[in-house]
Formats: structure tokens, sequence, C-alpha cells
């Protein structure tokens, strides 16, 4: 028995385990080496590892098309590429980095493989389903695939009718299908977190000991099961329409086609909080790690994420101010959508507190943490620009909505996902990465981000609409700026890819707990055993119990 | 009932994953729940827009409606409504592991599962044939001056067919437990399932409690 490869020492031997679940084939990733103890593995840590293999893989065929559509944006006169070509790149890029990369990201990856261990459990409560959700996921996307190696499609990632219904003459179908079954895995994995947590939390691991992690994945997974069937029988109406002629939104067949915008959005909406809440619980672990200091207002960041999910089903008409609804309605919009600004400035304001006079490591997953505190907070105040009308009608459809979502969803949910990477990474692997090179990814990423996106928002002010790459050549030096930032957030996100992939055969091995933190996840080895937990877990008495707090750093005592 | 007189033991068999039965039975119950919420949504977007239609379109709406064959309808609600008595006494009778009483209920639902279908074919058949199939361009749509009554139409053969569907996939299922469940030491082992299937099949009972109402016989 070689007792050195369990990190976590003796003391979390338990005595019936039999010796086989010892030594170098404990852990997870060891348990088993065949091609088939992958694809049909039951075990949460496997299915998150298979997730973070096709998103990672998504996410490179997003990147690429997104480096495709700023190459084109170098010249004003849109010589690259034919318009159909550039119709497409776009298009391939939206729809592949929203429903797969952003939607399944934090939540199938991080979120299956630390739930069960943060709550103390050994699983997820239906685990066969969470392997059916991979396999349906990849069903979906082997569809959308399929329409891009076809021809490709042309519409944009949000399908608006009619120009997806009647004059498009792309491969529509196969990509709607492909989404359509996408969001059948979204609602497995929401309704697998959701039973998790409500049933399978350890002794004493109330709801109010739990992560903050949990609690966002929780408030995801509702919207998971609220919105994602809206999407999917807006979806299916589209199906019907343009295969069967079951006309509902084109006025031809006697159809109104605002009515698909009300129904995208009624699940495209909450869809930005299915990507960002994740997020927030991954900074809401890393801030009071590197700090040493408990989350500033625990209960406040808990219910903010209830209260976000809650706020985000009643905001959708603020995608619609321009299409003729209703005056009163665009009014009743735009105050809800002032109000989700509430939960959201809370949770900022929580953890700059948090940070605030705490023992601080600017360690990568803190650097990408800040990173991402800084981005999120100017994507979400241009978010306030959006919502009040009178701007919006300047600013509608133009560069300056699309850098206000790509700060919110790259500046936020992509940093975060790569700050959880670089956190949970020793523990998903055993392997430590090289901590230089990690800091210089997180500094050309934020760069090379705001390089790329801050000159959109000065565009899209002036009025250069999205989707066009034809422009007045006036605006080709914020272009060519915009696009060389593109190279170096391209450089910058290859370099993870290099080197966490070297860690994994050559890194050094990681103890159980690295950074110091708190937490059930890292009370056990790196890698963990295949069943979690190789002693009952004990739940703490109080959730992120480090050393410092507010009230002893604080220079009044409240 | 006689056949109820040979009881099998009664319970479900824990997976290593849980710690307790009552757990794992939590988890099922409210994994179905779960299920059935996301599945309500994705019928009220279908009936809130059938429902904003007849306001903004009320005589187009009228004279698509009148097209409908209440009598159809309302057999159908009663159909599926002894339905869902049958299954739940296929329930009641399953926690008394009464196997072969459970069996013949579970068979009756079934069957009564299948007359709504044949039913509702039936009224398709009469759509057809009274040219209400507005999708079909060698028929011509008997209301064609009216655009609003044809989405209403349209919405009628979207949310009657999704909920068909589900009905398709109910009986299926429904079918295979059955067999299942027809083997000695099933209930001693997976008496849950029938609890849970039953949960499935009420709530499509209940969606078609919501359809028809919206459907056939708001402002007639």
């Amino acid at each position: 028995m070689t007792s050195g490869t369990i990190t976590g020492g003796p003391a979390l031997r338990d005595p019936h385990t039999p010796d086989s679940r010892l030594g170098h084939g404990a852990d997870y990733l060891h348990a088993e080496h065949t091609l088939r103890s992958w694809f049909f593995t039951t075990d949460h840590k496997r299915i998150a590892l298979l997730y973070l293999a096709s998103i990672t893989a998504f996410f490179v065929i997003g990147a690429v098309t997104a480096g495709l559509v700023r190459l084109a944006l170098v010249v004003p006169d849109g010589q690259v590429f034919t318009n159909d070509t550039y119709n497409k790149l776009f298009t391939i890029h939206g729809v592949v980095m929203v429903w797969f990369f952003l939607i399944p990201s934090i939540p199938a990856t991080f979120g299956n493989f630390l739930i069960p261990l943060m709550i103390g459990a050994r699983d997820l409560a239906f685990p066969k389903l969470n392997l059916a959700s991979w396999y349906v996921f990849m069903t979906g996307a082997l569809f959308t695939l399929a329409s891009v190696v076809l021809g490709g499609v042309d519409t944009g990632w949000t399908f608006y009718t009619p120009l997806s219904t009647a004059f498009s003459n792309t491969w529509v179908v196969p990509a709607l299908i492909g989404v359509t079954i996408v969001g059948f895995s979204s609602i497995l994995t929401g309704l697998n977190f959701v039973v998790t947590i409500h049933t399978m939390r350890a002794p004493g691991m109330t709801w109010f000991r739990l992560p903050i992690f949990v609690w966002t994945h929780y408030a995801t997974s509702l919207i998971f099961l609220l919105a994602t069937p809206v999407i999917t029988v807006a979806l299916i109406l589209l199906i019907a329409e343009r295969a069967f002629h079951i006309g509902v939104f084109d006025p031809a067949y006697g159809g109104d086609p605002v009515l698909f915008q009300h129904l995208f959005w009624f699940y495209s909406h909450p869809a930005v909080y299915i990507m960002v809440l994740p997020g927030m619980g991954v900074i809401s672990e890393i801030v009071p790690a590197f700090a040493q200091k408990k989350l500033f207002g625990y209960k406040f960041v808990a219910y903010a994420a209830i209260g976000l999910a809650s706020v985000t089903f009643f905001v959708w008409g603020h995608h619609m101010f321009v299409n003729g609804q209703s005056d009163f309605a665009s009014v009743a919009f735009s105050v809800l959508s002032f109000a989700v600004a509430v939960p959201s400035a809370v949770k900022v304001y929580n953890w700059t507190a948090t940070i605030h006079k705490g023992s601080l490591k600017l360690d990568t997953p803190m650097l990408y943490a800040m990173g991402y505190i800084g981005l999120f907070v100017l994507g979400g105040l241009t978010g306030l620009y959006l919502a009040t009308l009178a701007i919006n009608q300047h600013v509608h459809a133009t560069y300056f909505v699309v850098a206000h979502f790509h700060y919110i969803m790259v500046g936020g949910t992509v940093l975060a996902f790569l700050g959880g990477l670089h956190f949970w990474w020793p523990k998903i692997t055993g392997r430590m990465y090289i901590e230089a090179w990690g800091r210089i990814s997180a500094f050309l990423i934020f760069i090379g981000f705001n390089v790329t996106f801050f000159p959109q928002f000065i565009l899209g002010y002036l009025g250069m609409p999205r989707r066009y790459h034809v422009y007045p050549p006036e605006f080709q030096f914020l272009n060519i700026l915009s696009s060389a930032g593109s190279t170096i957030l391209a450089v910058g996100y290859l370099f993870p890819m290099v080197y966490l992939v070297y860690s994994i055969w050559f890194g050094k091995r990681a103890p159980a707990n690295p950074w110091d933190a708190r937490g059930l996840e890292w009370t056990v080895p790196s890698p963990p055993p295949s069943h979690n937990f190789l002693t009952e877990p004990v739940a703490p008495k109080v959730p992120y119990d480090y050393p410092l707090q507010a009230q002893e750093t604080g220079r009044q005592h409240s | 009932m006689s056949a109820g007189a040979t009881d099998a033991p009664v319970g479900v068999k824990l997976v290593s994953h849980f710690a307790t039965v009552e757990q794992q039975k939590r988890a099922a119950v409210l994994g179905m729940w779960a299920w059935l919420l996301t599945e309500l949504l994705l019928f009220a977007g279908l009936f809130l827009t059938a429902l904003i239609l007849r306001l903004l379109h009320p005589e187009a709406v009228q004279a698509a409606a009148r097209h409908l064959k209440v009598w159809i309808g309302a057999t159908n609600t009663v159909v599926l409504i002894g339905s869902s008595l049958t299954m739940s006494g296929a329930i009641q009778l399953s926690r008394l592991g009464w196997q072969r009483g459970m069996v013949r209920f579970m068979l009756a639902t079934a069957a009564l599962g299948t007359l709504f279908l044949m039913l509702k074919g039936y009224e398709y058949y009469a759509d057809y044939h009274e040219h209400m199939m507005p999708f079909l361009s060698d028929r011509p749509y008997a209301l064609k001056d009216s655009p609003p009554s044809r989405l209403f139409v349209n919405l009628y053969y979207v949310a009657t067919g999704l909920h068909g569907l589900h009905l398709m996939t109910g009986i299926t299922l429904l079918l295979v437990m059955t067999w299942q469940a027809s083997r000695p030491g099933f209930l001693a082992q997976h008496q849950n399932r029938i609890e849970i299937f039953g949960l499935y099949w009420h709530f499509i009972d209940l969606i078609w409690i919501i359809a028809f109402p919206t459907l056939y016989v708001l402002n007639r």
C-alpha cells in the first residue's frame, strides 16, 4: 500500500473501505481506465470532465468564428468575405457560444463536479439522468454542427422571424432542432441540481450553511426549469412553421412575428442569468479564499441570487423597445430592468467588502475574480443605459449593445469560468499548474478583452449597427483597434489550454487544500475518491469560516 | 376483489448513492414534480397566446372555435378524468400489494388513454373534412378571409398535438411498466415507480383540463 498517494493523510482512511479503494486506484481519475468507464460513467466528476472537454471544443469553434468576424471588420468595404459568409460566421459564433458554451459552461462542469462535494453527497440524485443529459447535449450539438457543415445558417443566434421562417434559404431547421434538443439537456441538469440540493445534503448541512456556489446554482436551476421549456415551445413552433407551414409567426399564415420575440426573450433574458449566476457563485468562492476573510453579508448574497432569478423573468420586454410594443409596457419593462441592478450591486458590494482589509493573495484565480468584478460592473452599468428608453432608441441594435453583452458574458462568465478552472484545477486533476503562466494569461485576457470591446461602446454610440460588415471609413480606426485586441485575447485563451494540459502530466502534485480554502470539497484528497468521501462528511457550523471577519477588521463594531 | 387476495411485499430497494430509502423516495417525487413544472411552462406559452388571441380578435377566434367539436372534447375530458381514477386505483392497490388488481387497473388506464387518442384522431379527421387544416396547400381553408382565426387554428393543432404526444409517451411508458410490474417481486423493489408515473399521468390529464376550456369552451 503506497500511503503517500492519498494526500489527505491517514486520518481520512475509513477502516471499512476495502484496500482496493486505497492507494493508486482510489481516486476517480484512476479508478478505471477503459473508454467504456468514461463514456458510460455515472460518476458526476467524470461527467463533469466529459462536459469540460466538449464545451472547450465548442469554445474553440466559437472563438475561431469570432476571429474571422473581427478579420472581416478590419476593412470597411466588406471585401474579406461575401455577405452570406459573413452572416453565417456571426451566426455560428453566436449560436455556438451562447448555447453550446456559455449556458452549459459553469453549471455542467463545475456545478456537476462540485455540488455533491460541497453539500456532502456521494453523487447527484439521478446519476444516470446526469449521463443522459450529456448525450442529449451531444445529440443537439451534432444537429447544429450538421447544419454548419451542410452550408450554415444566416439568421443570427436569435432566429428572429420572419427572416428565420420566410426569407432565409439556409439550414435553419437542423440548427433549430439542435438548439431545441440542447434545451432538454439544460432542463435535465437543472432538475438534477434542484433535487440534489433539496434532498442530498449531508446531516447538519442546513440551507444557510451552503456555499454561495450552491445557492447560485440552485437559482440557475430554477431558471433552467422555468424558462427553458418556453424557448423549447417557441422553437417547436418555428420548426412547425418552416417545415409544415403551421404558421404562428408569419403574417402570411395569419401569424404574428412579434409573438416570437416575446416567447424568445421570455427565455433568453433569464438565460443571461443562467450564464451570469453560476459565475457569481464562482467569484463568491474565490474572493473569500484569497482574502482569507469570511464572505461579507452571506445571507444578502444568497438572497440576491434568488432575487436575480426572480426579477429576471419580468424584464424580457426591454429587448423590444423599438418593435411597436405599447409605451406603457416599455415603461414598465424599463423600471423592472432598473430593479435588476439592485441584487447585482448587492453582490458586487459584498465582494468588495470581503476584499476590504482582507489578507490578499493575488494568485491566478483571484486575478480572474478581480477582473470579473471590474468588467461586470462596466457591463452592468451600461445595461442601465440600455434600459433607459430614450438612450435605447439611439443605441438599439448598435455595437453599444454588442459591447454591453460581451462585457457581461465574456468579461463576466468567461472570466469566472477561467477563474474557477484555475481555482479547482488542483482538486479536479490533482496537479498544480505553473502560477507565473496563469498570471500572465489572466493579464493578457483582461487587457485583450478591454482593447477588443471598449472601442465597440464608442462605435455603437457613434451609430455603427451590429451585424454589418460594410461600414463608413471613419469607423475603421476603432474597428482595427478592436480586431487587434481580439488577437491579444486569443493568445490569452491559448496559454491556459497549453499550460493546463501540460500540468496534467508534468505539474506538481496538488495537496488536498492548496489555497487554504474552506468548504467540504477541500477536505477530500485531490483528486477526490470515486465515492467522494472516505468518512462521513461533517458540515461546518458556519460557512466561509476564514480567520478574518468584517467585525474584527472594520473600524466600527456593528 | 378476489385478485387482490395474493398480497405481495411492498417496498423500495435502496440505490447505493442514497443514505436511506426515505431520501431516495423523496428525491424521486421531487424530481417528477420538477419535470412537471417544466412541462407546465411548455404548455403555458401556447395557452397564454391562445387566450391573448381571444382578447385581440374575439370574433375570428369564435368563428374558428365553432368548428371544434365540443362534444368530442367534453367526452375526452370525461375519458381522461376516468383514466386518472383508474390510475389512482392502481396506485392504491400497489400500496396494498395487490399486484394483479393493480395490473388490471393499469391496463384500464392505458385503454382509456388510447380511447382518448382515437376520439382525438376522429376529430382531426372531421377537421380535415371541414377544410379546417389551413397548412394543407391542396385543401383551401374554410375561413380564409380571417387571418387571426388561422393563427388560432394553428395553435389548436400545436397544443393538442403536443398534448397527444405526451399522452402517447405516457401510454407507452405505462404499458412497459405494466409488463414489468406484472412480474413477481416488482412491488417489493420498485413500488414508488407506480406513484411517480401516476404523477405524470395525472399531469397530462390536468393539461387537457386546461386545454379544453381554453380552446373549446371560452366565450362560445
